[in-house]
């Protein structure tokens, strides 16, 4: 295992290094600042009754805050899920090709460790980034909110999480295609690519009816069936974070299959890379 | 050769975690259609059918006024809905119309009904043969003011006479009959009768207004106002306000008696900052209600309007702590929307959670249909095998 976890350091080494990660990090935090900073919110006995953000009134209703906050927090968890995968493939893409870089390969595959412990490592290493971006924007969301407000609820937290086994998903096939072309474009467009697929998977009953019954729809239905379903996961993280029901039949087993699906992903790279001469 | 082997178990366990993801993801999301999120529409202005309503119902056309002095004609007047022009006139005064024919055709009217035929139907059929009247169909709206009741719809087949045999009546105005107070017979369980004198007064204008009141002159000044000879003041509940399945304003007297007693500060601060409570029900589907408070100070009609906010959400968090889920789903949907000198107050009741709490009258009144059907079936069939008289 710790060469896995010398390879994930590695990564991370990698990531602190680059600027724009740096940049995304301050970014996130001036957003939560001026939340924090811009935005007055006056609860009456658990009724929001009036906000304001830098001294324009945004909410007129008076209503209790849990629910009044829903709505906030259900966007939030959209904009980690999607905004976070979608940064999560602008920002990981070259990761793995420049790992595999002529002269650097050469050097990694010359320690001493297993071929696969280099994608496992990598994949840990962005997974690791991806968790503390995530749990640092959502923790801030929270407690800003729930200081000032008095509403504490970890449902934020949790969709977070969530989107983080949706990017899993969705990186290691990045990682997997890294293996059968070294370049970042391509990588980026596959992860573009999963989370289209993910999205259309996830409303795939929906879709089904627009096609013709008979092979295109079984063919349609085929497909999608082992895509990992992220729109229904977003959902249900949007659905978490603002405390309502979930619609999806259980959400434990959904997790589960999204994660396991980046991880039959993820095998297909170590299969790609065993074979693989440098 | 033992790489190949080993890319072939890589290859392999790949197969095996897709297959595994594809049933995980298919068991987790589940294949039916998720239900549709729940959303109530507040009656908050007046929609499409409301207006055709309120314009099939402008049936009275009041003879045209000629004046005294120059004898001519003036402009002839509009139509007009003779029940609005029956209400109370000027600020402050009661009146709630339910629209008993729409609620009784809505989904909750369904479940209404099934409580109030608990006994199968006996009770109802026994009104309908004294009176003449079947409320099922003819009773259109239902009003209830300060000072008594008014009930519009066809009466043609009512057995007024019957029914108030014993009061003194007289024709009153042009279309109307009054029944002055008197001497009703009550029979009691054990079948005498005693008399009881009843001080209220009845009236009945054209087979389409039934007005009840606490005197005589109370129902004579409805019939004024339907004749046209009541005052120039426009009624309670203008036409324009004619939205829902119940609707009309309240006197904030009679409210903050509505409110209960451990509200008592909230029901006090109510006489104090408003004036009137105008209040649009709609049963379309689930139940919303929309109430405009209204009062003379904006500072605190809006300090109101966050007490109230503030007092539906305690409420909210005590049921979700005291887990009475269907309150806190009830008050899920509350929310005051302040608005200068008035806010308004919006609340729903989800049609299921009517259903589920009135769940009980269906049984009952299923049970008491069949209990009825097998009393009658042999009393037909002994009918069928009576034998055939020989003449």
């Amino acid at each position: 295992m710790s060469p896995v976890l010398g390879i994930a350091g590695y990564v991370l080494r990698e990531a602190a290094s680059r600027k724009f990660i740096m940049a995304f990090m301050v970014g996130l935090t001036l957003v939560l600042a001026v939340v924090a900073l811009g935005m007055r919110i006056d609860v009456i006995d658990g009724a929001l009754a009036a906000s304001r953000l830098f001294g324009q009134e945004v909410r007129a209703t008076i209503q209790s805050v849990d629910v009044a906050l829903r709505p906030v927090y259900q966007a939030s968890a959209f904009i980690v899920f999607y905004g976070g995968i979608l940064f999560g493939i602008v920002a990981c893409s070259d990761f793995a090709p420049s790992l595999m870089s002529p002269g650097r390969i050469e050097h990694l595959l010359a320690l001493p460790i297993q071929r696969w412990h280099l994608l496992a490592g990598t994949f840990l290493g962005v997974m690791t980034l991806a968790l503390g971006g995530t749990l640092y924007g959502t923790t801030g969301l929270v407690l800003i909110f729930g200081v000032k407000t008095g509403y504490w609820t970890v449902g934020p937290l949790v969709a977070g999480l969530m989107a983080c086994v949706g990017f899993a998903a969705v990186y290691a096939v990045m990682l997997t295609m890294a293996t059968l072309v070294r370049s970042a474009a391509l990588c980026a467009a596959a992860g573009f690519a999963v989370l289209v697929g993910g999205i259309i998977a996830g409303h795939r009953q929906d879709i089904a009816k627009a096609f013709e019954e008979g092979v295109s729809r079984s063919l349609f239905q085929a497909v999608t069936l082992v895509l990992p379903r992220l729109s229904a996961l977003a959902e249900a993280a949007g659905d978490m974070a603002a405390s309502l029901p979930l619609e999806v039949r259980s959400l434990g087993t959904l997790l589960v299959g999204v994660f396991v699906f980046g991880l039959g992903a993820l095998v297909v790279g170590f299969w790609r890379f065993e074979g693989k001469d440098y | 050769m033992e790489k190949r082997q080993k890319r072939r178990v890589w290859l392999v366990m790949a197969a095996l975690l897709f297959v595994a993801a594809a049933v995980l993801m298919f068991a987790g999301q589940g294949e039916e259609p998720a239900p549709p999120p729940l959303e109530v529409e507040f009656p908050r202005r007046m929609r499409q059918p409301d207006r055709e309503r309120a314009e099939r119902r402008r049936t009275q056309v009041l003879p045209t006024p000629v004046s005294a002095d120059s004898g001519t004609v003036a402009e002839r007047p509009r139509p007009r809905d003779p029940l609005l022009a029956a209400l109370p006139r000027g600020e402050g005064k009661t009146a709630v119309i339910i629209e008993a024919n729409a609620l009784r055709h809505s989904p909750i009217g369904g479940l209404l009904m099934d409580c109030l035929m608990r006994d199968g139907g006996k009770q109802l059929k026994e009104f309908r043969e004294k009176s003449g009247v079947d409320p099922l169909q003819d009773l259109d709206r239902l009003v209830i003011t300060d000072e008594g009741m008014m009930l519009s719809g066809n009466f043609e087949n009512a057995r007024f006479k019957e029914l108030l045999g014993e009061r003194v009546s007289a024709d009153y105005g042009e279309g109307a009959r009054v029944y002055e107070a008197g001497e009703n017979s009550v029979t009691r369980p054990d079948g005498t009768t005693v008399k009881r004198r009843d001080t209220s007064a009845i009236a009945t204008w054209n087979n389409q207004l039934l007005v009840v009141g606490k005197s005589p002159d109370e129902v004579k000044a409805a019939i004024d106002r339907v004749e046209g000879r009541g005052p120039d003041e426009p009624p309670a509940i203008s036409e324009s306000s004619t939205y829902g399945e119940m609707y009309g304003v309240l006197s904030v007297e009679m409210l903050s008696r509505l409110i209960p007693p451990e509200q008592a500060a909230l029901a006090q601060r109510l006489r104090d900052v408003a004036k009137n409570v105008e209040l649009h029900l709609d049963a379309s589907s689930d139940v919303a209600l929309v109430a405009e408070v209204r009062g003379p100070s904006a500072d605190d009609v809006t300090d109101l309007g966050k007490s109230l906010g503030a007092a539906l959400s305690l409420a909210r968090i005590k049921a979700q702590a005291g887990e009475d889920k269907d309150l806190a789903q009830l008050l899920d949907f509350a929310k005051v929307k302040p608005d200068g000198d008035s806010f308004t107050l919006e609340m729903a009741v989800p049609l299921e959670v009517i259903r589920e709490r009135l769940a009980i009258c269906r049984e009952n009144r299923q049970d008491a249909e069949a209990a009825l059907e097998a009393k009658e079936a042999p009393r037909e069939a002994g009918v069928e095998q009576a034998p055939v008289p020989v003449r």
